[in-house]
């Protein structure tokens, strides 16, 4: 609308109550504030077309409001505060600390959790872990354009609990996130529970304690780092990005993986080269690789012995059509609309150890996998399409309405055999995580 | 008492600035773009705006609109935009949320 409005065309927007703010707040990042809204009191999705039609017409008069009436003075939109410097007062320094998490709190700073008080000697020491300035800019992270700077990067790593070791991996981490092809808009912003899954590859994870083993997820005292460190990356995304719940960040439920989600690949114990040297790093490279995730699901199977059957246990938790990638090829891809980057949703398996083995020890590599998984992991188109809007799909597969004739026919759930992304996660025993992915990985290298 | 000072961890943005589109004198003899993102719900709610339009302004004309990019919701390109404002007057948009 934003668009539409600077090329001189007037526009007014339906908005369900919930989502205002949300409105209001990325027109103003856009450079638009005041732009017209007809509010209705729900979304428009799983609602009755006769209760659509009336909360239509409840709004009739918003929109010949906004098509005809001269746009109010944009209204103040909530800005963070701009001093550099905060200080908090208490009885002691562990009262005023304790004041700090309650205004942190208040103004959606804090992911709810306690945290480590941002002090100039902590930054100062934080800001060691790297040889860039402090006020070199790593990037511009959406949705609220924020400027991530080395040193607010910092600021957010102490708060998290990160050692110096561990900003150089952030700071890899938040390229993932600005890049164009990442549309970290759509993920930041939307009501599904998108969850930055981080992993690192190469000699600097293992410097920084990254854990790959034995709970690589945590929680814990050998995964302290990927805790913190995914923690890090969370809290960059709110106080650089401002992705802020209830204004920029619609999520309807959330998920605990938003907290933190972040471990390394077990290399040593992997039958196959590192993960990152399939995106095109050198095996002695550094690499931390960020893909968005929806959900995760157990890969347990502790009876087969074969590929094969492995294939057939795993593709049951790939053939979950209420996870909303699955078969959303069908109605095509995700796109930046400013960019035109586009994603195949994807997905990704942490394969334990022994499953590997048994895939490496038949002559399996990731491409026999992903190949025999993309064969097994298929639903009747009918189930397929149970979740998905027609008219999407005839927009953007015309070429493949013949489908409709065949509800029976079966329909792989992704793309094709490279939306499956395999590395190797954890410790001994038969069970590894299945990743509902949003969209595509994106690998930055780790620099210092 | 006690003074615990600390850094700011919110960082500065860049801003943009957009002026508005002057709004229509008149609803009757413009044309109306209808805009869809295609998320379930929103081509009714544009279903009843058409048909409460045309009831109350006989001669406004309308369009029907989507993006030619997307997924579960289909984005407006730049070449969208710069198509839609020259083919219409204005625009009723809806996300369906």
């Amino acid at each position: 609308m934003v668009e539409l409005e600077r090329r001189g065309t007037p526009t007014v927007l339906f908005t369900a109550q919930t989502f205002v703010h949300d409105a209001e707040r990325s027109a103003a990042s856009f450079g638009l504030a005041g732009l017209p809204l007809a509010v209705v009191p729900l979304p428009f999705t799983n609602q009755k077309p006769a209760d659509i039609h009336r909360m239509a017409a409840a709004a009739f008069e918003q929109i010949l409001a906004g098509l005809t009436k001269t746009i109010e003075p944009p209204k103040a939109v909530e800005r963070p505060a701009l001093e550099e410097r905060l200080a908090f007062e208490g009885q002691d320094l562990l009262d005023a600390w304790g004041r700090m998490q309650a205004d942190f709190l208040r103004r959606g700073w804090s992911d709810g959790l306690p945290l480590v008080a941002p002090t100039d000697r902590a930054v100062e020491a934080m800001l060691r872990g790297v040889k860039r300035s402090p006020g070199d800019i790593v990037a511009t992270l959406e949705p609220g354009f924020g400027i991530a700077t080395v040193e607010k990067l910092a600021i957010n790593a102490v708060m998290a609990g990160c050692s110096p070791e561990h900003l150089p991996l952030l700071i890899a981490a938040v390229r993932c996130l600005a890049e164009p092809k990442m549309y970290i808009r759509n993920k930041a912003m939307s009501t599904g529970p998108h969850a930055p899954l981080v992993l690192v590859n190469g000699p600097k994870g293992r410097v920084a304690n990254v854990n790959s083993g034995m709970c690589a997820l945590g929680p814990g005292a050998p995964s302290a780092s990927n805790t913190v460190l995914g923690r890090a990356l969370r809290l960059s995304m709110m106080n650089v990005g401002h992705t802020y719940v209830g204004v920029s960040d619609m999520d309807t439920i959330g998920s605990p993986l938003k907290y933190a989600c972040c471990c390394a690949e077990n290399e040593a114990e992997s039958p196959w080269e590192p993960y990152h040297v399939t995106r095109g790093f050198a095996k002695d490279a550094s690499t931390v690789t960020v893909h968005f995730v929806y959900g995760i699901c157990e890969l347990h199977d502790f009876r087969s012995t074969t590929p094969e059957d492995l294939i057939q246990v795993f593709a049951t938790a790939a053939n979950n059509v209420a996870q909303v990638g699955t078969g959303l090829w069908l109605i095509g891809r995700r796109v930046d609309p400013r960019s035109k980057t586009e994603e195949k949703e994807h997905n990704t398996l942490f394969i334990c150890p022994e499953h590997a083995q048994i895939f490496a020890k038949a002559g399996w590599g990731r491409r026999e996998i992903q190949d025999g998984l993309y064969r097994a992991a298929r639903l009747p188109f009918r189930t397929m399409m149970l979740n998905k809007e027609p008219k999407a799909m005839q927009i953007a597969h015309p070429e493949l309405g013949w489908m409709t004739d065949h509800p029976d026919l079966p329909v792989p759930v992704v793309e094709d055999p490279t939306c499956f992304d395999i590395a190797v996660v954890g410790a001994a025993a038969g069970r590894g995580a299945y990743f509902y992915g949003a969209g595509e990985p994106v690998t930055m290298p780790v620099e210092d | 008492m006690a003074r615990l000072e600390i850094l700011n961890p919110v960082a500065k943005t860049v801003e943009y600035s957009v002026k508005p589109a002057a709004r229509l004198q008149a609803i009757d003899g413009a044309t109306i773009g209808l805009y869809w993102n295609i998320k379930a719900g929103g081509d009714a709610a544009l279903d009843k705006t058409e048909e409460l339009l045309r009831a109350r302004f006989p001669k406004a004309r309308f369009k029907r609109y989507t993006g030619s990019v997307g997924w579960l919701m289909r984005h407006c390109t730049a070449e969208d935009a710069d198509r839609i404002a020259s083919e219409v007057d204005a625009v009723v948009g809806t996300t369906a949320d």
